[in-house]
């Protein structure tokens, strides 16, 4: 028997790393021993797991592949954060495991929430490490910029104090952005250099700067926004720039791949990256054709930078790049803005003969939809509020500039939601009486602007304000260039990047082979039309060929085909009794047999469907091989064109031969069974054979006489089948009844054998029952006597009284002969001695009376008992 | 599966002797459906059949003995059986007639087998007059409660959801009405299915609420519940099958196990529920939603579910119960349902080539003395305990009788060139078989008939939706949200 409320308890932890683990193990989950490690080391990075989880397990390989290869600079503790005795467990409350958290010196927690991959962890590990790169050189800065990822770039003067104003924010953000961004796409660098920084017209140290590619690249408002970690991380995260996207999902329920695909159709690449490997051919040669996709302007503003990214393995490219070239980098033509306005400032020294003229516009990246067909007006009020903002800020455009015009942007005053940019060069008095040529001067195509620009649309001049000035942009669109295409075609792409060594899943479920060894693919996906297009596997996947995929996507009649999804796993079997149909085969199949084809849409989960395969087994053996086909299509793993495609399942079709084009479907009110799906057949085959009968007719004829005889043959087998089976079952019942016959024989014979055994007990109960009468009588006999007794004693009572009457008179007697006392006293004493006895008497005979009484029960109980 | 033990009679003297069953139906009931699954793979598992079989046979024999010996607990006035019979003498006259639905609801899988192999058609009428007085008794808002008297079919329990008390009655009315082609069952589910999504459903999580106004009684989610997912599924709901899982899965990292009660928004364990039993619910929809997603997400579930066991509840003589998730304390005890459920779910996760998962691609053909048969073609049918029953067993010994004829009538149609027959489809009733429909009052159209009806005319009832583009993409815990 179990003992119950026995519980016992967990088992005590043990070492989840081996020991010899470059991992230190805290499987007793001394959570402040953790914290004392801490002090220990600049970057420690903690990995909280529970014995018992799966995926723990399983990361606890990779953590140790990333500790062995950075032990020396970082220190690695596993805390065991399940055992409840531990202080761990006591301190924290987790919904996961495992958790990893890193810390910067006193930073952090950062927890990691990537890839349990050991690549991506180190990756992540070493960005914690060095959260900012340093920007020594142009080169530098050049393969920072070019990156396609956004970018901010912050710039701190060294030589006045070791550690500028506002520098360990700016680092601090660095590492806060990891927490928000943890995949780590926004990249911090920081420039000591004053002369680099004046490439991206940072001036001042502690300006930070975000790089975009399409859209105006910012300054961080430190007028408007706190300068702290919090908030410069928060700006670069609003107002990054996503040409190509990273999809990493993480493995819990997301809407990530939802919410990103109900923004319009999407282009998804995938390709195996390794987060440390240096270079990324395919990677840069994507981001080009990205950068290029979205580059709406037709100064070829982006080409520098893509140039750039062409060259990333040339080593002739470094700092000796000519100025020149640096300034182009970041060149815009100003026409891209709408709504523009010129302001020239009052001099500076009213002896100096330069002006400084300004270009001012209202910067609309935000609130302006990419693909929405959008003519911008500008305002009156909206230049009223720019010009005010500018005037504000005026003293800052004083300074004399070089010759090269220099941009700069500010918030509006009145509304954080817009942005003005601000054009300026200094020009010489003489100049200002061909103010009204400006164009001449911001249009002149040497004439460099630093980086700005802005993803229009279309672009609509409008007259200035002040002198009616327009710009006139060119609308020429180049119909096969690839350059700009996201803003010229109304089916513009959102694109997207996934590992394929994490992710390869979702290239095979859009139809990637499953056999190649190259994981690279690529397929737009669009959600709201229910269709994807395939860029063809067995061209390779480079450039040239994804800006054709992306061209013919984008193009009115556009020739890329709806992929159909087919089932790789099936394969024709001719001895199979339904033919199973896939994406490919069901043109042939179902179309180009010369048979009535019944065709079944299931799918395996579906429990209507499974419950009915045994009916098509028998529909499938039962009707004559030559004239008909029973197939199915399963259809979760194979698509089918549209006008095949069905919205139940299961679903039944019937294409009758001579007439595939007009199927018919089997009503779905109606239950399927064997004689509703042959008079479903009967009906609709039917029609086709009722030509007037000729030669063909008759040979026809004798075919299905053929068919029928085999058919009738194959009954009269089945028939035989069933007679010996039958027989059989008629063996059996045989066998069962004559073993019931012998059983009825040895139940007679034990009836018998049962009856003389009654007939015994019978006589044996009746010489019970004499016993007992005899027992009785005597019995009888015993109370008679007794009553004697009884009666003896009760003559004794009486004589007794009659005794009790006779000295009762004799001491009346006595009473009245007072004088002869003495002689009476002795007769009196001798009466009173005589009374006690003759009591004792009658109370043993009563005794003796119930013990009679007592022992007649006893018999007729046993009596009762033998009968 | 019970084990065909080669001395049949040890299971017979088990199953009658009065002190070891001493006459509790959800002991029972069990063993009906263990012993037909028994019979019905018998021949599978190399037992010499006899040639009546899978009509007649020793086993179901024993089944219908079994089973006749709790038709007794039927007899009540509203046909909704009492929850406890005495195997020797009937219902125990102090019984009481308080019964959870689930052990009201739960018989019509078993039973209409039964009744199918063995053409006694008492053990389904009485299971589908249970259920129809469920369905009359539901709640105005259309919710069944917990515990019902039988005797004056008044609600004694009135919390509503999915789980503890309720969860296989919905799972028959799936089960019975894919087993018996089936639309009343059917609609009766999909009604139900609606209200609980209107009151119930709260991000993706399914509440408790009283039946009759709707309102929450308790926000928390019991580790019985986690069948739903994989019933959805076999119905095709399969998004909101796997949204659901996903939410039971993080419960699951939590603890390393599902607690019998965990609150949802204090996101822990409910007082004096903490245990977790190594029941197989979320399990088996694993294995149901592997089936239709082949999302590895649910393989690695599986692997999480047999660490937790190897790692937690392995002990000298077998798996433990575990007492309490929060500090993984055991118990003395391992549950029945673990070996018979828990790992035979684990099993056919990671082994899709089982004969179980059988698409219809292989089957067997059984002669027998009423004709030729095809057998375990798939679909196989689990009962609530795990027992799988093959549809095609069911239609081979009572529909392919009928049929019989017929289909041979029709078959020299196909041989004849004359064309003089005009083949019409009758409709079918609502009912599995058309002619004992007769009791048109306890049809379910008799609440919301209209809407029904309307739907009934736009497609089946018995078939699944397509699944929808955005499936494909809706692997690794991506889910989509529906466009309306």
């Amino acid at each position: 028997i179990r003992a119950k409320d026995v519980t016992m308890p967990a088992k005590l932890p043990v070492n989840f790393f081996s020991t010899r683990s470059p991992v230190i193990d805290l499987f007793r989950g001394q959570l402040d021993y953790a914290d004392h490690l801490r002090q220990d080391s600049e970057i420690v990075l903690y990995f909280f797991y529970a014995p018992w989880c799966g995926q723990s397990i399983a990361a606890r390989e990779e953590i140790e592949h990333v500790a062995s290869r950075l032990s020396d600079q970082v220190l690695f503790v596993a805390v065991n954060c399940w055992w409840n005795q531990g202080k761990c467990r006591k301190q924290k409350h987790f919904f996961y495991f495992p958790v990893i958290h890193l810390y910067h010196r006193s930073f952090g927690p950062i927890e990691y929430k990537g890839p349990m991959s050991a690549v991506y962890i180190e990756k992540f590990v070493r960005r914690v490490m060095t959260p900012l790169l340093y920007i020594s050189s142009r080169s530098k800065l050049l393969d920072f910029l070019s990156n396609y990822e956004p970018g901010v770039l912050g710039y701190f003067e060294f030589n006045a104090s070791p550690q500028p104003p506002g520098y360990l924010t700016f680092f601090t953000s660095a590492l806060h952005s990891l927490k928000k961004d943890y995949l780590g796409t926004i990249r911090f660098g920081v420039i000591t250099d004053k002369r680099v920084a004046e490439e991206i017209s940072l001036v001042r140290s502690g300006s930070v700067y975000l790089h975009r590619h399409v859209n105006t690249s910012l300054i961080y408002p430190n007028d408007i926004m706190n300068y702290t970690a919090e908030n410069i991380c928060k700006w670069a995260l609003e107002n990054r720039e996503m040409l190509i996207r990273w999809l990493r999902p993480h493995g819990g329920k997301s809407l990530l791949l939802n919410n990103e695909l109900k923004k319009g159709p999407a282009l998804l690449i995938f390709i195996p990256y390794n987060p440390l490997s240096e270079i990324h051919p395919l990677l840069d040669e994507i981001t080009k054709v990205a950068l290029e996709y979205h580059n709406c302007n037709k100064s070829q503003a982006a080409e520098p930078d893509l140039q750039h990214l062409g060259d990333t393995d040339s080593p002739a490219f470094d700092s000796s790049v000519p100025d020149a070239h640096m300034k182009l980098s970041e060149t815009f033509s100003i026409t891209k803005y709408p709504c523009c306005n010129t302001v020239v400032l009052p001099q500076w020294h009213s002896i100096s003969r330069t002006h400084n003229v300004c270009e001012l516009c209202i910067n609309q990246t935000l609130g302006v939809k990419p693909n929405k067909v959008h003519v911008p007006h500008c305002n009156f009020l909206e230049i009223e509020a720019a010009l005010d903002s500018f005037y504000l800020q005026e003293h800052t455009f004083f300074q004399v500039i070089s010759n090269t015009i220099e941009c700069s942007n500010f918030l509006s005053f009145y509304s954080p939601f817009s942005y003005y940019t601000a054009c300026c060069r200094t020009v010489n008095r003489h100049f200002l009486s061909f103010i009204s040529s400006e164009k001449t001067i911001f249009q002149t195509p040497k004439v460099a602007f630093s980086s700005h620009g802005k993803k229009g649309n279309t672009q609509h001049s409008i007259p200035h304000i002040e002198d009616r000035n327009c710009f006139i942009p060119d609308l020429h669109i180049t119909g096969t260039n690839i350059t700009g295409l996201s803003c010229r075609t109304n089916k513009t792409l959102n694109l997207y990047l996934l590992d394929s060594n994490l992710f390869w899943i979702y290239a095979e479920r859009l139809g990637a082979s499953r056999s190649t060894h190259l994981k690279e693919f690529a397929a737009i996906v669009d959600l709201k039309e229910e269709v994807h297009y395939v860029l063809d596997q067995n061209r390779s996947l480079v450039g040239p060929t994804l800006e054709n995929f992306i061209k013919n996507f984008s193009i009115l009649y556009s020739p890329l085909k709806r992929h159909l999804v087919d089932d790789p796993s099936v394969h024709f079997h001719e001895q199979r009794v339904i033919t199973e149909v896939t994406t490919n085969t069901f043109h042939d199949t179902v179309f180009l047999s010369e048979k009535n084809v019944l065709l079944l849409y299931y799918a395996q989960w579906c429990g209507f469907c499974a419950s009915l395969n045994h009916i098509f087994i028998q529909l499938a053996r039962l009707l004559p091989p030559d004239n008909f086909t029973v197939a199915r299509i399963d259809t979760t793993q194979n698509d089918l064109p549209w006008e095949f495609m069905t919205d139940r399942l299961p679903t039944i079709l019937f294409f009758p031969h001579q007439r595939k084009e007009q199927s018919v479907k089997f009503p779905e009110d109606i239950s399927v069974n064997l004689p509703n799906l042959l008079k479903f057949i009967l009906h609709h085959s039917r029609l086709s054979s009722s030509e007037p009968c000729t030669k063909e007719c008759l040979h026809k004829e004798t075919v299905l006489q053929q068919g029928h005889i085999s058919h009738l043959e194959r009954e009269i087998q089945k028939l035989r089948s069933e007679i010996s089976a039958l027989h059989q079952a008629h063996d059996q019942l045989e066998a069962q009844l004559s073993e019931a016959r012998r059983e009825e024989h040895r139940l007679q014979q034990q009836k018998h054998a049962l009856e003389k055994q009654h007939k015994t007990l019978q006589l044996h109960s009746e010489r019970l029952q004499a016993t007992y009468d005899q027992k009785n009588q005597e019995l009888l006999e015993m109370a008679e006597k007794l009553q004697e007794l009884a009666d003896a004693s009760e003559n004794l009572l009486k004589e007794n009284t009659l005794l009790r009457i006779l000295v009762a008179s004799r001491e009346g007697r006595l009473q009245s002969k007072d004088e002869i006392k003495e002689s009476l006293q002795s007769e009196q004493t001798l009466s009173e001695e005589n009374d006690i006895s003759v009591s004792t008497a009658t109370a043993t005979l009563e005794e003796k009376r119930i013990d009679n009484i007592d022992t007649i029960e006893t018999e007729h109980s046993s009596g009762n008992r033998t009968e | 599966m019970l084990p065909l033990n080669h001395d049949k009679y040890s299971w017979y003297q088990i199953l009658f002797l009065p002190i070891f069953f001493n006459g509790i139906l959800t002991v029972h009931l069990p063993v009906v459906g263990g012993l037909l699954s028994a019979h019905l793979l018998s021949k599978k598992a190399g037992v010499e059949v006899e040639v009546g079989w899978p009509c007649s046979g020793p086993l179901l024999r024993m089944a219908e003995e079994a089973a006749r010996k709790l038709l007794p607990a039927f007899q009540t006035p509203t046909g909704m059986p009492y929850g406890t019979v005495n195997l020797l003498h009937g219902v125990n006259p102090g019984e009481t007639p308080v019964t959870c639905t689930a052990g009201i609801g739960t018989f019509i899988v078993e039973f209409a087998t039964l009744s199918h192999l063995t053409g006694d058609p008492v053990f389904e009428d009485v299971a589908r007059k249970a259920l129809k007085a469920l369905w009359k008794n539901r709640s105005d808002i259309g919710l069944v409660g917990n515990h019902i008297d039988v005797i004056t079919a008044k609600w004694v329990a009135q919390d509503a959801g999915i789980g503890a008390g309720v969860d296989s009655y919905f799972e028959y009315l799936v089960k019975g009405a894919i087993l018996l082609q089936d639309k009343e069952l059917m609609s009766m589910f999909l009604e139900y299915n609606k209200a609980i999504k209107n009151y119930t459903k709260f991000d993706d999580w399914y509440l408790w609420v009283q039946m009759y106004k709707g309102t929450v009684s308790m926000p928390v989610f019991q580790s019985l519940e986690a069948y739903w997912p994989g019933l959805q599924s076999l119905i095709g709901d399969v998004d909101n099958a796997m949204r659901t899982f996903l939410n039971y899965y993080t419960v699951w990292k939590q603890f390393g196990g599902l607690p019998e009660f965990y609150n949802i928004p204090q996101g822990y364990t409910v007082d004096k529920r903490e245990g977790y039993p190594l029941r197989p619910e979320l399990i088996e929809s694993a294995m149901y939603l592997y089936r239709a997603t082949r999302d590895p997400t649910l393989l690695e579930l599986g692997r999480d579910a047999v660490e937790s066991i190897e790692k937690i509840s392995k002990v000298d003589c077998g798996f433990a119960t575990i007492k309490d998730l929060r500090d993984h304390r055991l118990d003395n005890r391992m549950e029945s349902f673990f070996l018979a459920e828990t790992v035979k779910y684990l099993y056919l996760l990671f082994d899709p080539d089982n004969f179980i998962h059988n698409d219809g691609s292989v089957f067997d053909v059984v002669i027998t003395p009423y004709g030729e048969c095809v057998l375990n073609a798939g679909g196989y049918i689990f009962n609530t305990e795990a027992h799988p029953i093959d549809p095609a067993a069911l239609h081979c010994c009572r529909k392919r009788k009928e049929e019989q004829w017929e289909v041979e009538d029709l078959m020299r149609e196909f041989y004849s060139l004359k064309k003089n027959k005009k083949f019409t489809l009758k409709r079918a009733s609502d009912h599995g078989e058309g002619e004992r429909a007769k009791d048109p009052e306890d049809a379910p159209s008799e609440k919301g008939g209209e809407k029904r009806n309307f739907k009934k005319s736009s497609h089946s009832l018995l078939s699944c939706p397509s699944q929808s583009f955005n499936s494909k993409l809706a692997v690794l815990g991506q889910v989509f949200l529906d466009n309306t």
